[in-house]
């Protein structure tokens, strides 16, 4: 819930993502620019919604933001580290530490149980053994009420099921910033509603920003701050 | 599988996850890698029997006195053009008969290390007569020893025994078609006339087969003593000096060493018998082509498969880009997919050739001294068929997964 504790949290806490002046071009299917100087920042524990019309270029700047997409002008800089320039490998190494996704639909491998999803990202990094890696990850479906579904194949699952794993996988390696697009998007009231409040809980523990694009508006008014697009420019 | 890094975890799920899939793409390679070992197997097998069957008469190298020259043109070498001259019936004469210091030669052979044996023979034009019947061949005279380690004569004996050549000197061996033609048995009396018109009568005390008829049509063995005294030559008279080396792939390599030292011919089973050569090379081309064509077609199928693969996990590929998995992760999974696959169909396909080879080996074929279809086992053939079934994989399985790794996971996720 947006109060002014947390706002003000918010505000004492340092800058965890800045970005500064970003330009982007779509070639196709003509020359169009879709990001008109883009600047702002996040602090660490912050709540972010970015909002928009479709095609105010909300999503095309969540992916600026993700280090996915690299095409831009301007800077990023994230956890003081500059974005910009880096390669492909270092910014997939970068993704894999620092940032966690929760999309619309909640791609998770059909093949792999849910344990082993939530898991996977964790198994690249190598940080924790693999028994540790396996408890959290226990620990954390147990926090998204899933415990009971850890071996199932992720396809059994429920649609509010299988975005709150994906939720757990986004978290598996204690990202600084976890971005969504639409997170709620494909979810019943009640199904956003629990995500909602899961998304809150990992705010208010003060360590991780969540910066999520968003259409619903009871998701955005809810957040710390809403920031807003409007043909490629922030206008809120 | 828990113990595996995570990249071949997922490579691991995949294939297992599609085991139908995998496992039409393990038999393709399966197929490709079998048909190879088989048929090269089969291959190099019919090589060594024709070339055993070949070398059952024929020596590795063979010196001899050849006809010389023509040169019964002298006039116009030694008079200027447009000299007029008027010879008649001119005549090519051959000074000497057969080989001169034979003994010299042969020891001299002894101390080159790949010759492996060395038999002096005395062979001349006859004619067999059994009152009625007269049928011309050869007569060879023989060192009974060597030309038993030369061309096994001992075990191509029909009837008597090779070695009593060498303490008959009134015995003869002749050929199992010679027999036949002659209506001759063992014991019986055979009558040589030479081209001088010497006759003398020996008696039968062996029949050999060779399973070659031109061999079996034609020729009778003496030792090589007797055919000397039949001849009226002295003990050191030869006409053909036969040797083996060690491999008979050096037989070219004896022939360059000897041909500018001796006065004589020098000939190598190769010069002699150049369809040989060519059709044991054929065959090794035709084996080589038919199995890698096979392998290739598995290569494809393999190509095809990860390619579907690839389409039907874009998605997957591009949130596990999303989460942190770089393009070399991506193309490991990959490719780690496709060498188990090729791993896995390499083996079996060992395996299967080596049953194959095994099963075609029991195949009757009663043609040529043979029993059954020849077979070769050797492991080369095995490690060859191996590495390029690898490779193919290999091959196959890296332009889909360098395909993968440079998704860009922005588009897919997008949509």
């Amino acid at each position: 819930m947006e109060t002014p504790n947390t706002r003000q949290r918010g505000q004492e806490s340092p800058t965890i993502l800045k970005v500064d002046r970003i330009v982007k071009y779509f070639d196709e299917p003509e020359k169009f620019q879709v990001l008109k100087d883009v600047s702002f920042s996040a602090r660490k524990g912050e709540f972010l919604a970015l909002v928009g019309k479709s095609g105010s270029g909300k999503s095309t700047l969540l992916y600026v933001l993700s280090t996915m997409d690299t095409d831009y002008e301007g800077s990023l800089v994230i956890n003081d580290e500059r974005m910009t320039g880096k390669t492909q490998n270092e910014l997939s190494a970068f993704r894999n530490r620092h940032i966690g996704f929760v999309f619309q639909f909640h791609y998770l491998l059909p093949e792999f149980t849910v344990l082993q999803n939530v898991m996977i990202p964790a198994l690249k990094l190598r940080r924790l053994s693999r028994p540790e890696i396996e408890a959290k990850a226990y620990s954390h479906l147990e926090t998204l009420g899933l415990k009971d579904q850890a071996l199932k194949l992720t396809s059994k699952l429920s649609g509010g099921q299988q975005q709150r794993v994906a939720i757990a996988r986004a978290l598996i390696n204690d990202p600084s910033i976890i971005m969504g697009d639409e997170p709620t998007g494909n979810l019943d009231s009640k199904n956003s509603q629990t995500v909602f409040d899961i998304f809150r809980d990992i705010v208010g523990q003060g360590h991780q920003t969540i910066i999520a694009v968003t259409h619903d508006e009871d998701f955005a008014a809810n957040c710390d701050r809403v920031l807003e697009l409007s043909d490629g420019r922030l206008v809120k | 599988m828990i113990r595996l890094p995570v990249n071949y975890q997922i490579a691991a799920t995949y294939l297992s996850s599609k085991v139908k899939q995998t496992i039409v793409a393990v038999l393709g390679v399966t197929f490709g890698i079998s048909m190879y070992v088989f048929m090269n197997s089969f291959m190099s097998g019919v090589n060594l029997a024709q070339n055993r069957l070949a070398f059952s008469t024929l020596a590795h190298v063979r010196i001899y006195n050849d006809r010389p020259a023509d040169r019964s043109d002298l006039v116009s070498r030694v008079y200027p053009a447009g000299t007029i001259a008027n010879i008649r019936n001119s005549k090519v004469i051959k000074y000497t008969d057969g080989i001169k210091n034979s003994t010299e030669i042969i020891h001299y052979l002894h101390t080159i290390p790949i010759v492996q044996t060395v038999a002096p023979e005395v062979n001349i034009n006859v004619f067999f007569k059994n009152v009625g019947n007269k049928v011309n061949g050869t007569l060879s005279g023989v060192d009974v020893t060597n030309e038993d380690q030369l061309f096994q004569m001992s075990q191509l004996m029909d009837q008597g025994r090779w070695r009593d050549l060498a303490v008959r000197p009134d015995g003869i061996i002749v050929g199992v078609e010679l027999a036949k033609n002659l209506s001759l048995k063992v014991d019986d009396n055979l009558n040589i006339l030479t081209a001088d018109g010497v006759s003398h009568t020996y008696k039968v005390i062996g029949i050999f087969r060779t399973n070659l008829s031109s061999i079996d049509k034609t020729k009778a063995y003496l030792s090589i003593t007797a055919t000397r005294q039949l001849l009226a030559e002295n003990q050191d008279y030869v006409t053909d000096i036969q040797v083996n080396v060690t491999d008979f792939k050096l037989a070219n390599q004896l022939v360059h060493e000897l041909a500018p030292i001796l006065s004589y011919k020098v000939e190598s089973w190769s010069m002699a018998n150049a369809q040989l050569e060519a059709g044991s090379n054929l065959r090794d081309v035709i084996a080589v082509a038919v199995s890698l064509t096979i392998l290739i077609v598995a290569g494809f199928g393999i190509y095809n498969i990860m390619l579907m693969t690839i389409n039907e996990k874009i998605r997957e590929i591009a949130i596990l880009k999303a989460m942190g998995f770089s393009g070399f992760d991506i193309r490991r999974i990959f490719l780690t997919m496709s060498s188990v696959i090729g791993l896995v169909g390499g083996f079996v396909g060992m395996g299967l050739g080596y049953l194959v080879s095994r099963l075609v080996n029991q195949v009757p074929f009663n043609v040529a001294g043979l029993a059954t279809l020849p077979m070769d086992y050797d492991p080369r053939d095995y490690i060859l068929a191996f590495s390029f079934g690898l490779v193919t994989t290999f091959v196959a399985g890296y332009f889909p997964s360098r395909k993968a790794s440079r998704i860009d996971p922005v588009t897919i996720i997008r949509g």
